[in-house]
């Protein structure tokens, strides 16, 4: 399984950014296990990128070719499946239900598709240093928590992609660390590759390829 | 373990507008109550209002005649062949037959018995129009003995106003058989007279009858050898009292034996009430649906974030259109399910305590109303399906 991304380049960005970049308009492939950073300054459509990865947005020219198949092509089922089975996401904007528990966010997505088993869960929070709110509304968590809350929803659903938006924008070293740790571990378990794109190099992140978008 | 709605159901804003929600549960259930119970008062109504006449095989006999009015006096209104052939040709009539008419004088005398002399009239007609036909209705030429077969109406007026007032003997049908008339046929090629015995008497026929082939033999020595058209028709119909049949006979200006017919109007009239009421019900139960589908749209519209957020993370819209139908596939099978039973109970009890047991009315619900809550519940089922597909398929 490989992403390979065909001359792809959004239709509302200038083409002095897409000229200089090394990953718009031009022909890249990902591959399993890979592990790449994107590094993106504010406006160069870092979040546009990881939307037209996970199927959200088609404002792009060129193609965005998934197992052979041109994602374009899919209809919302196809998507549901895809989503499902092989990409998983943290959003830069989180996207959590707010009026919802923790445990609730959670659940909803590792019944899915479970790839572990219920009580992964609680340890994967308690790792996390949030276990003591998986029953608290989400809505009343910090950033920093509900960042945490993603990255642990992300990771309870089988995927050979992983899109990582900005994911530890709002976390201290430390807390960084561990959640990256548990992001490589996952995703070793799976073979997958992890995308990640930031502003920055992230650090304690070994990438295989970094790209400037 | 399977995903189903209750892992969804935290996510769905479902307890808002309950009122809105049991206000159309109720509306539906009223509406397809009152839908079931006009169909069944249809059927009711058909099945009371059968079967007023006497039957042979399940067929009706009713005769017509064409109306004569003071502008068409001097008009023939016999029933020429393609009248006859319109007539059997037609869906609603089974089979149609002249009466044959006597086209000489014939006179009748009762002997000593009964002592009177009178003009009178014969008729004849096809066998198996005949609701009694005795072994003994035949003749052969040369027979002077012919059989009759009156109209019980006329024993009745004999006996109740004629005897009575001329102080003569009363008889009984079968005394009636014993009785000899002297029939006196007056013609072209002279007078001949016959033996008439009355052999049976018919609730249906209105007339004196004889063997048609008697008749038309007479016809031929009596009477003026050309052919001449009925003038009087007897119609075999599965239903006399089909207001299909009555606006058809009404729409070619015939007159109808009114009395076989008057439960046609009443019947026609009542039936009218009920499909007024029956379109009253699927007015409501539509009704009913629009404000269900108020409801869903104003739970999705209050769900939508929930609803796209659950889309993207990867749930399936076919899955969530689906299950969040589901949902409700209960309650509309419990609420039709309901008037189904009520239904079957009013019916009985209208059987039982209103029509006091009547025979000809079944306590049992009729298969229609089954079937119709049937299509009710697979419509409604598939309509609220098709509306939650695109409500959702809109986000």
């Amino acid at each position: 399984m490989q992403i390979s991304l065909q001359q792809v380049a959004p239709t509302f960005i200038e083409q002095e950014k897409i000229a200089s970049s090394q990953v718009w308009n031009k022909s890249i492939v990902f591959h399993p296990a890979e592990k790449i950073q994107i590094i993106a300054p504010s406006g160069s459509g870092k979040t546009s990128l990881i939307h037209f990865l996970y199927g959200m947005r088609k404002d792009f020219s060129g193609e965005i070719v998934y197992d052979k198949k041109n994602i374009r092509s899919f209809d919302a089922e196809d998507f549901a499946a895809y989503r499902q089975k092989h990409v998983s996401i943290v959003f830069q904007d989180l996207r959590l239900f707010p009026e919802q528990t923790v445990l609730q966010n959670l659940e909803i997505k590792r019944q899915l598709n479970s790839f572990h088993p219920e009580n992964k869960i609680a340890a994967m929070a308690r790792r996390l240093g949030i276990e003591s709110k998986l029953t608290k509304l989400c809505k009343t968590c910090s950033y920093g928590e509900q960042q945490r809350i993603a990255i642990i929803r992300s990771l309870l659903q089988p995927f050979d992609f992983l899109l990582l938006d900005e994911p530890f924008s709002h976390l201290d070293d430390n807390n960084r660390k561990t959640g990256l740790e548990l992001i490589e571990e996952e995703c070793s378990m799976r073979k997958a590759a992890i995308i990640l794109a930031d502003l920055r190099q992230t650090a304690h992140f070994k990438a295989d390829r970094i790209l400037d978008l | 373990m399977a995903l189903s709605f209750k892992h969804i159901a935290p996510f769905l804003t479902t307890d808002q507008n309950r009122s809105s929600r049991w206000l159309s549960y109720i509306g539906l259930g009223i509406g397809v109550l009152l839908l079931l119970c006009s169909i069944q008062m249809y059927i009711n109504i058909d099945a009371l209002l059968k079967n007023k006449n006497a039957k042979k095989d399940g067929y009706d006999y009713i005769s017509i005649t064409k109306k004569v009015t003071n502008e068409n006096m001097a008009e023939d209104h016999s029933f020429n062949e393609a009248d006859m052939s319109e007539l059997k040709n037609s869906t609603l009539i089974d089979d149609a037959t002249g009466l044959v008419a006597n086209k000489f004088l014939v006179k009748a005398t009762g002997g000593g018995a009964v002592p009177f002399t009178a003009d009178m009239f014969l008729e004849a007609i096809d066998e198996n129009f005949i609701d009694t036909i005795p072994p003994a209705f035949n003749w052969k030429e040369g027979q002077t003995l012919v059989p009759v077969i009156i109209s019980s109406d006329y024993l009745e007026l004999y006996n109740t106003v004629f005897a009575p007032s001329r102080d003569l003997p009363q008889v009984s049908e079968k005394t009636l058989s014993t009785i000899i008339v002297q029939l006196e046929f007056i013609g072209n090629s002279g007078t001949q007279t016959f033996r008439g015995n009355i052999v049976a008497v018919s609730d249906r026929i209105n007339s004196v009858l004889v063997p048609r082939n008697f008749l038309e033999w007479a016809n031929q020595q009596f009477g003026n050898k050309e052919k001449s058209n009925p003038s009087r028709i007897f119609l075999k119909t599965k239903d006399a009292n089909n207001p299909e049949l009555l606006s058809f006979l009404q729409q070619k200006e015939y007159h109808i034996n009114k009395d076989k017919t008057k439960f046609g109007r009443v019947k026609q009239v009542l039936q009218m009430i009920v499909t007024g009421l029956a379109g009253f019900g699927i007015l409501v139960v539509l009704l009913a649906m629009v404000l269900f589908s108020f409801y869903l749209q104003l739970m999705i519209a209050k769900s939508k974030e929930n609803l796209q957020l659950l889309l993207t993370i990867g749930y399936s819209p076919e899955w969530l259109s689906k299950t969040v139908a589901k949902k409700w596939v209960p309650v509309y099978i419990v609420v039709i399910i309901m008037a189904v039973v009520i239904t079957v109970l009013l019916q009985w009890s209208f059987q039982h305590f209103v029509m006091k047991d009547r025979e000809n009315l079944s306590p049992i619900v009729n298969w229609i109303v089954f079937a119709t809550a049937s299509l009710l519940l697979v419509l409604s089922v598939a309509i609220n399906f098709r509306l939650v597909k695109k409500l959702l398929y809109k986000l």
